[in-house]
């Protein structure tokens, strides 16, 4: 028992970014308002580049600046982070795309409730 | 004229096109030309990238030098330089047919806007055909999906912009899923780049199947969701049916495909056959694949929307490909790949005639199109022999697939799979073959049925002509093709 608690607050990085990863889907897949299903969207997303970035990190280990002074020269790998900044500037346009899209909703149903676009919805194919 | 840049030029053209349609700010009229040109000079690269590798070989090109532990690279073989053609000439001639149909459907200075939206999807599915590094591929899928979201709510109406958030929220949480993967495979390898994971996974599976077999279960659910496969498909009959129909076809015959060319990537570039096998994972494709097959035809035939019709077909057809890529051997390979070009033929004359259908009648109810045959009779030629090939009628290509794909089948000792083709067959023989009748053969209500012909612009008529007749010349001569991909497939299995 004891080791397995060891073992979840030395990798409490990733047992993190999963429970946030559930926690997003769980808000997309549950919430009627549209806004909302983005908020969720934006946390799965938060959650992934929190596992990349966790994935690059050594213990102990010194920003990768060459020579920066020190003795120390064990480095935290570079790459995931590098490539992180590209995953966040995609998330960003996603979230503009299908923020500008649920104005454009807005306008059209007048409400961004899921559940009542669908009574609108409905009620135009029935009559 | 052996330069080993001209992928990369093609790729780099369509890019700068993009962003120069808005910049240049003409008519729309004059930048038609402009944008036939760019295309056919991509093409015209493209197709000099497929014969320098068929004379040479493969190779990989690193972008501006870098080491490809680093950098990005792109694999140019027999496999993509190939698929890219494909996509390139669908692509044309889709494009051709746009100009008088967009000119219907959407505001006239929202035209430009569109076609750099194209643009842009044609590009991002060109990159993943190329690309040969993980995280290039998420950013790639990203920027299609973006893309393909954005053509289909350029469409001013209600119902697009509900549907395409529909299709922008679930594909989203399809390439986070594969992102998740990506990363997962990233903590056992410790490499981006294909070729270098595969020597590491190779070596090291054993030590950490599980987090493989994770990895690959997250990546395949995203790529499952984003190419629809049966149970993840909800998206697509909506999005695809209210788009404009020539972004229906673009979104049908080529973008769930390139989803696919990710999942060969992955599973065998990647993972590589061993692995997959003893993983177990081909039991799980195949059976989706299964499922799709059927519950797909049997979705369509409750359709009145034609284009919702060509939709849930979509997903059946679907269902073949990952059925023949389920099989992991290299008939099934070939198989799928073959089927893959003949869907897109043949999907995208049915989707271009049903869009020619809306453009001179405005009528999408099936049961509007009484007689129609005697109105639009060469519209209608073409989506009755992309329908016969649909359902599997001998002499044209949609036949020659399910030959293909039964024979992998019965190869890989699975012959209930046969009788499963046979039954999605006759299903979509009920749900295309009324369409048919009741356009050549009922009376119809407001006119007698006198044989005139269509009187559509000529660069509608003339690409969809073109596809019924590449449905035909395939359907006879399914070897033209079938050299080209039995090239392809040695770069996945050996």
């Amino acid at each position: 028992m004891v080791e397995f608690i060891k073992s979840i607050i030395d990798n409490i990085n990733y047992v993190a970014s999963v429970a946030l990863f559930v926690i997003g889907l769980y808000t997309v897949l549950t919430h009627s308002n549209l806004l909302k299903k983005v908020i969720g969207l934006n946390i799965m997303e938060t959650a992934i580049f929190l596992f990349f970035v966790s994935i690059g990190y050594v213990n102990e280990g010194r920003s990768p600046i060459i020579n920066l002074g020190g003795d120390k020269m064990l480095y935290i790998n570079p790459l995931p982070s590098a490539i992180i900044l590209t995953g966040i500037v995609v998330a960003v346009s996603i979230t503009a795309y299908s923020l500008s899209l649920i104005i454009k909703i807005h306008e059209a149903y007048g409400t961004i409730d899921l559940n009542e676009i669908m009574e609108i919805k409905g009620e135009k194919s029935n009559g | 004229m052996d330069n080993i840049h001209f992928p990369i030029y093609s790729i780099v053209l369509l890019l700068t096109a993009s962003v120069l349609i808005p910049l240049l700010n003409i008519e729309f009229k004059k930048i038609k030309l402009f944008l036939v040109s760019v295309l056919a000079i991509a093409w015209l690269l493209t197709l000099k990238a497929l014969l320098y590798v068929y004379k040479v070989g493969s190779f990989t090109y690193n972008f501006g030098n870098w080491n490809e532990a680093i950098g990005v690279q792109l694999l140019v073989n027999e496999f993509s330089a190939f698929m890219s053609l494909f996509i390139l000439t669908l692509s044309l001639l889709i494009l051709i047919y746009s100009f008088k149909d967009m000119e219907h459907v959407i505001n006239n200075h929202k035209l430009n806007d569109y076609y750099t939206l194209v643009f842009i999807l044609i590009f991002s599915m060109i990159g993943i055909t190329y690309t040969n590094d993980l995280f290039n591929m998420y950013v790639f899928m990203e920027i299609l999906s973006l893309t393909s979201c954005s053509i289909v709510s350029i469409k001013n109406k209600k119902e697009t912009y509900m549907s395409s958030f529909r299709y922008l929220v679930i594909s989203t949480i399809g390439s986070l899923s594969i992102l998740f993967g990506i990363a997962m495979l990233y903590m056992v390898t410790g490499h981006l780049n294909i070729g270098k994971s595969y020597e590491i996974i190779s070596v090291a599976w054993q030590l950490f199947p599980t987090n493989i077999l994770t990895a690959v279960g997250f990546i395949l659910t995203g790529l499952a969701i984003k190419a629809a496969m049966f149970p993840l498909h909800v998206w697509l009959p909506d999005a695809h049916s209210s788009a404009p129909s020539a972004s229906s076809a673009l979104l049908s015959s080529l973008v769930v495909k390139v989803y696919i060319f990710s999942a060969y990537k992955i599973l065998f570039n990647v993972l590589g056959e061993t692995i997959v096998n003893a993983l177990g994972i081909p039991a799980f494709i195949t059976f989706f694949a299964a499922m799709g097959m059927i519950m797909g035809s049997v979705f369509a035939i409750g359709q009145k929307d034609i284009k919702r019709v060509l939709a849930y077909s979509s997903v059946a057809q679907l269902g073949y490909i990952f059925l023949g890529l389920g099989l992991v051997s290299t008939d099934g390979l070939a198989a799928s790949m073959f089927h893959i070009i003949s869907h897109g033929l043949m999907k995208s004359a049915l989707f271009l005639s049903a869009g020619a259908i809306i453009y001179y009648k405005d009528k999408r109810n099936i049961n509007d199109l009484d007689g129609i045959g005697y109105e639009m009779p060469i519209t209608m030629l073409v989506f009755t022999v992309a329908a016969l090939g649909m359902i599997g009628i001998p002499g044209i290509n949609g036949f020659m697939s399910k030959i293909y794909l039964s024979f992998a089948v019965l190869g890989a000792d699975k012959p209930i799979y046969l009788i499963l083709i046979l039954v999605s067959s006759f299903l979509n023989a009920i749900y295309y073959l009324p369409i048919i009748i009741s356009a050549f053969l009922k009376e119809s209500k407001e006119r007698k049925n006198i044989m005139v012909l269509d009187k559509l612009p000529k660069t509608m008529i003339v690409p969809m002509v073109i596809l019924a007749l590449g449905s035909l010349i395939l359907g006879f001569y399914p070897h033209l093709i079938m050299e080209a991909i039995e090239k392809a497939v040695p770069t996945f299995l050996q």
